[in-house]
C-alpha cells in the first residue's frame, strides 16, 4: 500500500511536470511576445523615444523570463578597458560584438545613441529549467545579506508572537515568523517553504502571481494592533507576515513601530482572496449537489421504470444536453425575478443574497452526473446475488435497500468526492464570469484577455496539481470505505 | 380401410429451408427508433435545424464584420416581425441570418470534433483493449491527460493557438479522444475473453479481424451513446468559448459570441439575447435525445422479434 502510494505520488508529480512544461514552452514560444504589451499603459508614453522603447520592452521580457538581455554597459563590465569599450564603434566594442554573436546572441544597436545591445531567446529546455529551478524557495538563516546591518544575528528560535501564542521566529531569514498559529484556516501557518510562480504582468503588475490569487481583496481591514516597539495603533498590517527590509530603506515610521528590520509587512483585507472565494462557492455548491443528487439518484433507482424515474431521466438529459451557459442565464432570469442580484459585486461579500443564485446554479450543474451514476450503481447492485439471498432470508425490501444495496453502491460515489471539489473550481469559470465573482475561475479568462502569461502558467499548475492529488485522495479514500479494495494489484494475473 | 395419407414428391429445396423470422438489422433499428414519439419530434427539429443551417447561409451569407446598414438608424433594433423574423441587432443586421450562420459554425465544429474523437478513439481503444503491451503505455498517457481539467486545457490551448475554427477543433479533440478510447478499451477487455472470441483465436483469426468482426459490432450502441454525449458537449464548449471571446475569429458568426455581445441588451432588446440562448439549448437537447434513442435502437438486444 505504501509502496503503491509512493509510486502514484511520483507519477502524479511527473504528470504535473509534463503538463506545466508543455504549457510553459507553448505559451512562451507560440504566443507572440509583443502581445504582453497589449494593456501596458507606460509603453505609449515612450512612443517617440525608440531607445527607451527597446530598453523597456527587452527588460520586461528579461524579467518575465523570455530572453537574456544585455546592454553595452553590462557587456563592457568584464572588459579590461571599460572606457575604451564604451566608445561607439571602437575596436573593443567590435570584439565584444563578435563574442556575443558567437555565443548565439542577436546583437543590434540602439537607433539613437548607437550603443550596442544583445539578446538571446531561451530555448525550450532553458525555459523549463529556469522556471522549475526557481520554483521552490526555502527560507534559511543565511538568506539575508544586508551591507547596512553586518552584525545581524542568525538564529531560529521559539518565541511568542504579539498575541502571546507560541511561534517559530527567525533572525536572518527572509521572514520574521517561520511558523505561527492564528484563528483562520488552516490555523497553523508556515513560511519555511515558498513556491515561486513568478511575477504577474501586465495586470497586477509587479505582484507575485501566487499573492494575487491568495491574498485578500477589497479595502484594508483596520484593527488595533500592538507593534513590537510597544506602540499601539489602528493598522491594516499583518504582523505575522513581515519580511526583512534593508537598513538603508528603513524610515522613521518603520523605526517607530518595529524594533528590528522585519518591517515589510503584508496587509489585512476585508474581503477573502480569490482562492477562498472560489473554494467557498465550490464547497457550498458541492454540498447542495450531494444533498439533491444522492437522494435523487437513490429515489430514482427505488422507483425504477416508474413515473419518478422517468421524470428524473428527463431532468438528467436536460442538464447534460443544455449548454451550461444557456442554463446559467435561464436560472439567472428566474433568480432575478425573485429579487436576487444578477451580479455578485452588487451586494458584495457580506450579503447572503449575493451567494444564493451562484451556489444554486453550481449545485444544480453538479447534480445530473451524480444522479445518473448513483442510479446506475444502485440498479446494478440490486441485481446481485447477495440481494436475492437477503430476500430469500425474508428481509424486508426497505432493509435490503438501506443496509445492503446502499452501502455497496456508495463506494464508487466516494471515489469521486475529492475530485468533485476540484471540478467545482474549474467548472466555476463560466458561473464566476457571468456573475462577476472575483474568484480563481474568473481569473483564468481575465488573465488570458490581458496576455498575463505567468498568471496562466500559475493557474495551469495549481488546477492540474489539485486535480491530480484529488484523484489520488479519492483512490485512498475508497480503501477505507471498502476494505476489499486493494490498490496494489499483487497477484493479479492480467 | 382407405388410407388417408398421400405420398408427396420429395422437395429438395423445402428441406433445406430454415424457418426463421425475417430480420434485418437496419430495419429493426429504424422501426425501434421511430416507435418513440419524442424521438420523432426531436428528429424533425434537428433535421430542420441541420438543413436550415446548411442551406440558408449559402443563399444569405452573413459575417459579423460586414455591416452595410451601420449608418442607417432606422434598421437598428427592429423587433421580430414578418420581414425580420428574429429582428435586427445594434448594427442593423438581421438576427435570423446571424443565427443560422452561427448554428452552422457550431454544428460544423461539433460534428468534426466528434468525428475525429470517435474515429481516433474507437480505433485506438479497440487495439488498446486487446494488446497488453499497448495497454501499459497508453495507461500512462491517459493518466497524464485525464488529470488535466478539460476546461483549463481548452482555454489555455485556444490562448496559445489563437482563434479560428481549426484551432478550436484541435483544442476540443486533442485529449477528448483519449476518453472515448479508454471507454472502448474497458468494453473490449470485457468482451475479448468470451468463449466465442477464444474459439475464433484458436481457429487462427487475425487480431484485426477479431476486432472488426467479433468485437466492434457488439459496441455499436456504446459508440453511438458516446457520440450523442460528445456532440452537445462540444456545442456547449463552442458557445462557452465564444462567450469568453476565445472561440472563432471576429469575422465568423458564433452563437457564443452573439450571446456575449448581445448580453448588454438583455433588458432593452431582450430578443437579441434570448434567441441565441434558446437556439443553442434547442440544438443541443434535440441532438442529444436523437442520439440517445438511436443508441438504444442500435443495440440488437432491444430488437424483440
Amino acid at each position: 500500500m505504501r509502496k503503491y502510494i509512493i509510486g502514484r505520488l511520483i507519477r502524479s508529480f511527473f504528470s504535473i511536470f509534463i503538463v506545466v512544461s508543455i504549457a510553459i514552452v507553448m505559451i512562451y514560444t507560440l504566443v507572440p511576445k509583443e502581445n504582453i504589451f497589449f494593456g501596458d499603459s507606460y509603453l505609449p508614453k515612450l512612443g517617440s523615444k525608440p531607445d527607451e522603447t527597446i530598453q523597456y520592452k527587452n527588460s520586461r521580457w528579461e524579467e518575465l523570463g523570455y530572453l537574456d538581455f544585455v546592454q553595452q554597459s553590462d557587456m563592457c563590465k568584464n572588459s579590461d578597458n571599460y572606457s575604451g569599450c564604451m566608445v561607439i564603434g571602437s575596436e573593443e566594442s567590435l570584439v565584444l560584438k563578435a563574442n556575443y554573436v558567437d555565443e548565439g546572441y542577436t546583437v543590434d544597436t540602439f537607433p539613437k545613441s548607437g550603443f550596442l545591445y544583445a539578446y538571446k531567446e531561451y530555448t525550450a529546455v532553458e525555459l523549463i529549467t529556469n522556471w522549475f529551478s526557481n520554483f521552490i524557495q526555502i527560507d534559511n538563516v543565511n538568506k539575508i545579506s544586508d551591507d547596512g546591518n553586518l552584525d545581524l544575528e542568525r538564529k531560529v528560535y521559539l518565541a511568542t508572537d504579539y498575541n502571546g501564542l507560541p511561534a517559530v521566529k527567525c533572525s536572518g531569514c527572509e521572514n520574521e515568523y517561520l511558523m505561527y498559529l492564528d484563528g483562520s484556516f488552516p490555523f497553523i501557518h508556515q513560511n519555511f517553504i515558498k513556491l515561486n510562480f513568478g511575477v504577474s504582468y501586465p495586470t497586477y503588475s509587479g505582484v507575485e502571481t501566487i499573492d494575487v490569487i491568495s491574498s485578500g481583496q477589497g479595502t484594508y481591514d483596520y484593527e488595533d494592533v500592538e507593534f513590537p516597539s510597544g506602540k499601539t495603533a489602528s493598522s491594516p498590517l499583518d504582523l505575522h507576515n513581515c519580511t526583512y527590509k534593508a537598513t538603508s530603506t528603513l524610515d522613521r515610521l518603520d523605526q517607530e513601530k518595529f524594533d528590528s528590520n522585519y518591517a515589510n509587512c503584508s496587509f489585512n483585507y476585508q474581503d477573502p482572496s480569490m482562492i477562498s472565494t472560489s473554494y467557498l462557492f465550490g464547497i457550498l455548491a458541492l454540498i447542495l449537489s450531494y444533498v439533491i443528487g444522492l437522494p435523487g439518484g437513490i429515489f430514482m433507482s427505488s422507483r425504477k421504470g416508474k413515473l419518478a424515474d422517468k421524470i428524473g431521466t428527463v431532468y438528467i438529459n436536460f442538464m447534460i444536453a443544455v449548454p451550461s451557459l444557456a442554463f446559467i442565464f435561464f436560472a439567472k432570469l428566474i433568480g432575478t425575478a425573485f429579487g436576487l442580484p444578477d451580479k455578485f459585486p452588487q451586494f458584495g461579500f457580506n450579503d447572503i443574497r449575493s451567494y444564493i443564485l451562484p451556489v444554486i446554479i453550481l449545485g444544480l450543474l453538479g447534480t445530473a452526473g451524480l444522479m445518473i451514476w448513483t442510479r446506475r450503481y444502485m440498479v446494478d447492485q440490486s441485481n446481485a446475488d447477495y440481494v436475492k439471498f437477503a430476500r430469500a432470508k425474508g428481509l424486508s425490501q426497505k432493509e435490503i435497500f438501506n443496509n445492503h444495496i446502499l452501502k455497496n453502491a456508495i463506494i464508487p460515489i466516494v471515489d469521486g468526492i475529492p475530485s468533485s471539489i476540484i471540478l467545482c473550481i474549474s467548472g466555476a469559470v463560466i458561473t464566476e464570469t457571468v456573475f462577476a465573482i472575483p474568484g480563481m475561475g474568473k481569473m483564468l479568462p481575465d488573465a488570458i484577455k490581458a496576455y498575463n502569461n505567468s498568471m496562466v502558467i500559475t493557474l495551469t499548475f495549481i488546477l492540474t496539481a489539485l486535480s491530480v492529488l484529488a484523484l489520488l485522495l479519492g483512490d485512498i479514500l475508497i480503501t477505507f470505505v471498502d476494505p476489499r479494495i486493494k490498490l496494489d494489484n499483487k497477484g493479479d494475473s492480467r | 380401410m382407405e388410407n388417408k395419407f398421400k405420398l408427396v414428391k420429395l422437395e429438395e429445396q423445402a428441406s433445406e429451408h430454415i424457418l426463421a423470422p425475417n430480420y434485418s438489422y437496419w430495419k429493426s433499428v429504424f422501426r425501434r427508433f421511430f416507435s418513440s414519439k419524442v424521438a420523432i419530434f426531436m428528429f424533425i427539429i434537428s433535421a430542420i435545424i441541420i438543413l436550415m443551417s446548411a442551406i440558408y447561409p449559402l443563399f444569405v451569407p452573413y459575417s459579423p464584420s460586414y455591416t452595410p446598414n451601420i449608418n442607417d438608424f432606422a434598421t437598428r433594433f427592429i423587433r421580430p416581425n414578418l420581414e425580420y423574423l428574429f429582428g435586427t441587432d445594434n448594427v442593423g443586421n438581421s438576427l435570423f441570418d446571424a443565427i443560422w450562420s452561427g448554428t452552422r459554425n457550431s454544428l460544423a465544429i461539433a460534428f468534426t470534433a466528434t468525428a475525429i474523437t470517435t474515429i481516433l478513439g474507437v480505433t485506438v481503444g479497440a487495439f488498446w483493449g486487446f494488446s497488453k503491451r499497448i495497454d501499459k503505455f497508453m495507461l500512462e498517457v491517459y493518466n497524464i491527460a485525464a488529470n488535466i481539467p478539460f476546461t483549463l486545457l481548452v482555454i489555455v490551448l485556444m490562448y496559445i493557438l489563437g482563434r479560428g475554427m481549426w484551432q478550436l477543433i484541435f483544442a476540443l479533440s486533442v485529449t477528448s479522444w483519449l476518453t472515448t478510447a479508454y471507454f472502448i478499451r474497458v468494453q473490449v477487455m470485457i468482451i475479448r475473453d468470451r468463449e466465442y472470441n477464444l474459439a475464433s483465436r484458436c481457429l487462427g483469426t487475425p487480431t484485426h479481424r477479431i476486432i472488426t468482426h467479433n468485437i466492434l459490432p457488439q459496441l455499436i450502441s456504446v459508440i453511438v451513446t458516446a457520440i450523442s454525449r460528445d456532440v452537445p458537449t462540444f456545442i456547449s464548449y463552442e458557445v462557452f468559448l465564444g462567450y469568453l471571446g476565445m472561440g472563432l475569429t471576429q469575422s465568423d458568426a458564433s452563437l457564443g459570441r452573439m450571446i456575449s455581445d448581445y448580453s448588454q441588451y438583455i433588458s432593452s432588446a431582450s430578443y437579441l439575447f434570448w434567441l441565441p440562448v434558446c437556439i443553442s439549448a434547442i440544438i443541443a437537447v434535440s441532438l442529444y435525445v436523437v442520439g440517445q434513442t438511436l443508441a438504444d435502437a442500435s443495440d440488437p438486444r432491444t430488437h424483440f422479434i
